[in-house]
C-alpha cells in the first residue's frame, strides 16, 4: 500500500521547520544567554551567569516585570468579566446578534498597529476626540500619553476593545455547550436570572474561562505592537513591557548576552505559570461539555 | 416582533459605536489636512495620492500580499501534509512529533527572535523577502486543527481510494483535501490574517525599505511625524485605512469561516 516512509517524508517539511525557528533557538537563547556578545565581534566569551545576575540587578527589569504583571493583572479579569457578560447576552443566533457579533470581532482581526495609531489620535492631547469630548463636558483636557498614571491604563483600553470580540466569540461557543435542559430545570426550579448565570452558566462554561485565561496571560506577557507605536514604553518606563525592554536590549543595544537572557527568564515564566495554573484551575474545571 | 426589532436598532448602534475608531479612520482620511486644522471638512483623496505616491505604501501593500501569500501556501501545504500523515498513519515517533508541534503553540515566540536573526544573518537573508517568509512558514496551529478535522473524515474513504490502488499522495490530493477544503481555507484565512498583521519579525528583520511590509510602513510614517500635534493625521489615517482595508473587505465577505476556525479550534 505505501512504504514505511511515507509519514515521515508527509511531516519532514513541518518538523523541519519547527526545528529550525522555534526549537534549535530556544537551545541557542540558552547558550547565547551564558556570553557576552555584541553581535559582530567575532568571539563570544562564556561569561557564566553574569548576564543573569546584571539584569536580576537592574531596575529597569524589575520595572518592566513590574509593568508587565500589573498590566496582566487588570487586562486579563477585565478582558473576560466583559467577555462573558457579553457573550451570554449574544449567545442566540438571531440577525442582531450576528451583526454585533461581527461587528464587535472585527478588530481582533485587524491591523494592531493601525489600531495603535487611530488610538494614539483619539488619545492626543490638543486634536484628540477624547480631549475634545472632556472639554465640551468643561473637563480638563489629560495627558493621556504623556502622564505616566494614564498611559498604561490607555494600553489597557486599546488592547480590550482590540482583543475583546476573539474572547466573545469563544465564550458564545462554550454557551451553546451548554445543554439547554439545564437551564430548563432552572426556570422549573424558579431560578432568577442572576442565580442562574452565577449556578449554572458559570462553573458550566469553566472549561472556556481556563483555556482564555491561559492563552490570554501568555498573550499579555508578550504584549509589544500596541506599546512599541504609542509609546516606546514610556513615560519613564510606565508602559515598558518584558518584550520592548527584551527589544531594545537585542536590537538597539545589541547586547545579545542580556537580552537572551531576558528571553530566557520570560520564557521560564511563562512556561512555569502554565504549569501552576494547570495544577491549580486543573482541579476546578468542572462538567467537561 | 417589536421587541425583536428594537434589539436590532440597540445592537446596529452598539456596534457602530464600538467602531467608531475604525470609522473616524476612514472619514478623516478624505480630509484635506487645511481643513482638518481649521476644524472644517473637505472632501480629497489627495491623502491616499500622496501615501501611494510620495511615501510608497502602493509598493508595501505589494510586499504585504506577496510575503503573507507566499507565507499561506507554503504553511497550508506544511500543514497539511503533516495533518494527514498524523491523522491517518500509525508510525514510531509521530505522536512525539505531533506533540512538538502542538506544543509550539504554548511557546513565546519572542525566545526565537534574537537567534533567527543570527540564523538569517548568517544565510545573508536579512533584508530579503525570504527571510521574512522563512521564519513564518511552519503553523502549530494549522496543523493540529486540520489533524483533528482530517481525523473526522470517515477512514473508509481511503481505504476504498487505496483498494482501486491510489498512493498516498493521491489519497491525500483526491480524497482528504476536497474534504477538508472548508477546513483549508479557515486555516488559510487564519495565517492569511495573522502574518499580514506580524510585526515583530519584519521590524527586526529588514531595513531595506523598498521591503518593508505595510503594518512597518505605517509605522514608520507615524513614528518619523515631528510630534503628536503636528502629525498629518488625515495621511495617517489615508494610510492606516490602506493597511486595515483588505482584511476589512476579506472579513466582510468570509466571517463565518473565520469565526468557525477560530472557534472549532479553541473548543475542541
Amino acid at each position: 500500500m505505501h512504504s514505511r516512509a511515507t509519514p515521515y517524508l508527509l511531516v519532514a517539511p513541518l518538523i523541519l521547520f519547527v526545528g529550525v525557528f522555534t526549537y534549535v533557538p530556544i537551545l541557542t537563547s540558552l547558550d547565547l544567554s551564558f556570553r557576552e556578545w555584541d553581535f559582530l565581534s567575532p568571539d563570544r566569551p562564556w561569561v557564566g551567569l553574569e548576564n543573569y545576575r546584571l539584569v536580576m540587578s537592574s531596575q529597569e527589569f524589575w520595572n518592566s516585570v513590574r509593568v508587565t504583571a500589573l498590566f496582566a493583572a487588570i487586562s486579563v479579569p477585565l478582558r473576560l468579566c466583559l467577555a462573558l457578560g457579553i457573550a451570554s447576552y449574544l449567545v442566540r443566533e438571531a440577525l442582531p446578534q450576528r451583526l454585533l457579533r461581527g461587528a464587535l470581532f472585527l478588530p481582533s482581526v485587524t491591523s494592531t498597529v493601525a489600531i495603535a495609531v487611530v488610538f494614539s489620535w483619539l488619545f492626543a492631547t490638543d486634536y484628540g476626540m477624547i480631549n475634545a469630548a472632556l472639554a465640551a463636558l468643561g473637563l480638563p483636557r489629560l495627558h493621556w500619553l504623556q502622564d505616566p498614571g494614564l498611559a498604561l491604563w490607555v494600553i489597557i483600553i486599546v488592547n480590550t476593545w482590540k482583543q475583546l470580540g476573539y474572547d466573545i466569540v469563544i465564550y458564545i461557543a462554550g454557551l451553546q455547550a451548554i445543554p439547554q435542559d439545564l437551564y430548563d430545570a432552572a426556570a422549573v426550579d424558579g431560578g432568577r436570572r442572576g442565580h442562574v448565570f452565577r449556578r449554572v452558566t458559570v462553573p458550566l462554561v469553566m472549561p472556556t474561562t481556563y483555556f482564555l485565561l491561559m492563552i490570554s496571560v501568555i498573550e499579555a506577557f508578550q504584549v509589544f505592537t500596541v506599546v512599541d507605536v504609542m509609546t516606546r514604553g514610556g513615560p519613564a518606563g510606565a508602559t515598558d513591557m518584558l518584550v520592548n525592554l527584551l527589544y531594545r536590549v537585542g536590537f538597539t543595544l545589541f547586547d545579545i548576552g542580556t537580552g537572551s537572557a531576558i528571553a530566557v527568564l520570560l520564557f521560564v515564566l511563562l512556561t512555569a505559570l502554565a504549569l501552576i495554573k494547570s495544577r491549580v484551575l486543573g482541579r476546578r474545571v468542572h462538567y467537561e461539555a | 416582533m417589536r421587541r425583536d426589532t428594537l434589539w436590532s436598532w440597540a445592537a446596529l448602534a452598539a456596534g457602530l459605536i464600538f467602531l467608531s475608531p475604525v470609522l473616524y479612520t476612514v472619514v478623516l482620511s478624505f480630509q484635506s489636512v487645511e481643513a482638518y486644522y481649521a476644524g472644517g471638512f473637505s472632501f480629497t483623496l489627495k491623502n491616499y495620492a500622496q501615501a501611494f505616491g510620495q511615501y510608497d505604501f502602493l509598493r508595501y501593500l505589494l510586499n504585504s500580499i506577496l510575503v503573507s501569500g507566499v507565507v499561506t501556501l507554503g504553511g497550508l501545504a506544511m500543514a497539511v501534509t503533516a495533518a494527514f500523515a498524523f491523522a491517518r498513519f500509525d508510525f514510531p515517533g509521530g505522536n512525539l512529533m505531533f506533540a512538538a508541534v502542538v506544543a509550539t503553540l504554548m511557546i513565546p515566540s519572542h525566545i526565537t527572535l534574537i537567534p533567527n536573526y543570527l540564523t538569517l544573518a548568517r544565510a545573508g537573508l536579512l533584508d530579503s523577502y525570504a527571510g521574512l517568509i522563512l521564519p513564518a512558514l511552519a503553523n502549530g496551529f494549522a496543523a493540529f486543527f486540520l489533524r483533528q478535522y482530517i481525523r473526522g473524515i470517515p477512514r473508509a474513504l481511503d481505504e476504498a481510494a487505496y483498494m482501486d490502488g491510489a498512493r498516498p499522495r493521491q489519497v491525500l490530493w483526491r480524497v482528504i483535501v476536497p474534504i477538508s477544503r472548508p477546513a483549508i481555507l479557515s486555516m488559510g484565512l487564519y495565517i492569511f490574517i495573522g502574518e499580514w498583521n506580524n510585526y515583530i519579525w519584519p521590524l527586526v528583520a529588514l531595513n531595506d525599505r523598498d521591503l518593508y511590509t505595510l503594518q512597518i510602513g505605517l509605522a514608520q510614517l507615524y513614528k518619523e511625524n515631528p510630534g503628536e500635534d503636528l502629525v498629518n493625521w488625515p495621511l495617517v489615517m489615508a494610510a492606516s485605512t490602506i493597511t486595515i482595508l483588505p482584511i476589512l473587505l476579506g472579513f466582510l465577505l468570509v466571517e463565518r469561516h473565520l469565526v468557525r476556525g477560530i472557534t472549532m479550534g479553541a473548543v475542541k
